[in-house]
């Protein structure tokens, strides 16, 4: 059941991402495992592809652990923002460590400075993961004003984003009024397949 | 007041991207412009990058310090990428600690007579002119004017440094340090208002957290921002800025 599930994320997450400049995942917290077990097969399964991953929410070295081909993929960089407040500073060959998920300018600047070594030709995307967790640490309305910022500097830079939105109930207000400035929004539930 | 549009040669590159495009192409050649900030703020490292930017550039430049010891100063240096020992052992950029050469001149290092700050205006303009520097920096003008002992020898001090380099097409940055979380350009209240330029750095406390903020106050002959942006100092870029988010400020 996992698999077909995990597959089914994989196959929309692709197709979406292809004719999307943006997409948002609105998801059950317990759908997040296999979307971001989707999104690293779909990374895995596209070497071409150049891809950014922002990570608020679980430390790098976690998703080291739990994914282990991650710290030899050529085609991922993780932007964490997550280990040093957590007080982890290992240092991996692939990742950014900065300082605090509120330090968003610097994040922007990390975002944008990372896509710059890749090839103009190359398809880029970024992922944020989560809006959820960004505004755990933010005022609501930081989040947002840095959401357009980093979707109007993308977009001139053709890369795609794909945002991910673990439901929340007393943050939800904030989650879909982030969400819905994407191109397109999936909508996970457990019975989607 | 018509800002008149300046070729290149009539600007001096800062090299720091978001910066030249902020500043409408780079600094007015021959400016006087005061790198204000609390401790911490990135005065001295956005200085360096100016310099050592400018020498890449085959624009020769010399830093004076008064705050900080030599060797210290290269050792911090050490970390930044844009940070290049030939350009120093070539001599494009040459680093003079003040303090010696006050000693050397036989100058009181405590407090400055009218004919001692005239001295060391004096061998200020040699080594600028011997050099043929284009850029030069003095950190922290707030430290030598404490040892100027009156608001008229600080205001003489820098006008006819700033008139002399200006003449010379050298452009000089000045730092100013002020306590922090204050809107305030000087020690003495004089330093800014000789300046062509005024460059703030300060802090923004978010969630506990100090951001670094970058506004160009004051740019005389320039059509440039007033936005307040977010700085970052980095090894691998030095200074860096980003639009400051500030949705409930």
């Amino acid at each position: 059941m996992a698999n077909v599930l995990i597959d089914g994320l994989k196959d929309r997450i692709s197709n979406a991402i292809v004719s999307n400049q943006s997409i948002g995942i609105i998801l059950p917290g317990s759908n997040y495992p296999d979307l971001v077990q989707s999104l690293f097969e779909h990374i895995r399964c596209n070497p071409d592809e150049a891809w950014v991953y922002v990570t608020v929410n679980k430390p790098c070295e976690n998703l080291f652990n739990e994914f282990e081909f991650l710290e030899e993929s050529k085609n991922i960089r993780f932007i964490d923002c997550i280990s040093r407040a957590a007080g982890i500073s290992i240092v991996k060959n692939n990742c950014v460590l900065i300082e605090s998920p509120t330090m968003l300018e610097k994040l922007v600047l990390e975002i944008m400075n990372t896509f710059k070594d890749v090839d103009v030709k190359t398809k880029k995307f970024l992922v944020l993961d989560s809006l959820t967790n960004l505004i755990i640490y933010n005022d609501p309305e930081i989040v947002t004003e840095f959401f357009y910022l980093i979707m109007n500097r993308t977009r001139a830079k053709n890369i795609h984003i794909v945002s991910i939105a673990v439901e929340e109930e007393d943050l939800d207000k904030y989650l879909n009024r982030l969400i819905y400035l994407n191109d397109k929004i999936l909508k996970v539930r457990d019975s989607f397949i | 007041m018509k800002i008149v549009e300046l070729s290149n040669d009539e600007l001096c590159l800062s090299g720091i991207g978001e910066l030249d495009v902020m500043l409408g192409g780079g600094i007015p050649t021959g400016s006087t412009v005061l790198v204000v900030g609390g401790s911490g703020c990135g005065k001295t490292t956005l200085c360096m990058q100016f310099l050592l930017n400018g020498a890449k550039n085959d624009e020769r430049g010399v830093f004076f310090t008064i705050t900080e010891p030599l060797f210290k100063l290269t050792k911090n240096l050490e970390g930044f990428d844009f940070y290049d020992k030939k350009l120093i052992e070539s001599g494009m950029v040459n680093l003079i600690d003040l303090r010696i050469i006050s000693e050397r001149l036989g100058l009181d290092t405590e407090k400055y007579t009218v004919e001692d700050a005239s001295a060391l205006l004096d061998i200020l303009k040699d080594i600028a002119e011997e050099l043929n520097v284009k850029r030069l920096i003095i950190d922290s003008i707030t430290a030598l004017c404490y040892r100027l002992q009156t608001p008229e020898m600080i205001r003489d001090f820098i006008f006819k440094l700033g008139s002399s380099l200006a003449a010379m097409k050298c452009t000089t940055l000045l730092t100013s340090e002020v306590p922090p979380k204050k809107f305030q350009y000087s020690q003495y209240g004089i330093e800014e208002f000789i300046s062509d330029g005024i460059i703030f750095l300060g802090d923004y406390e978010r969630k506990g957290d100090l951001i670094r903020t970058f506004q160009i106050v004051k740019m005389r002959g320039a059509s440039h921002s007033r936005t307040k942006y977010a700085m970052s100092i980095s090894s691998k870029n030095g200074v860096e800025l980003a639009p400051l988010l500030r949705s409930r400020e």
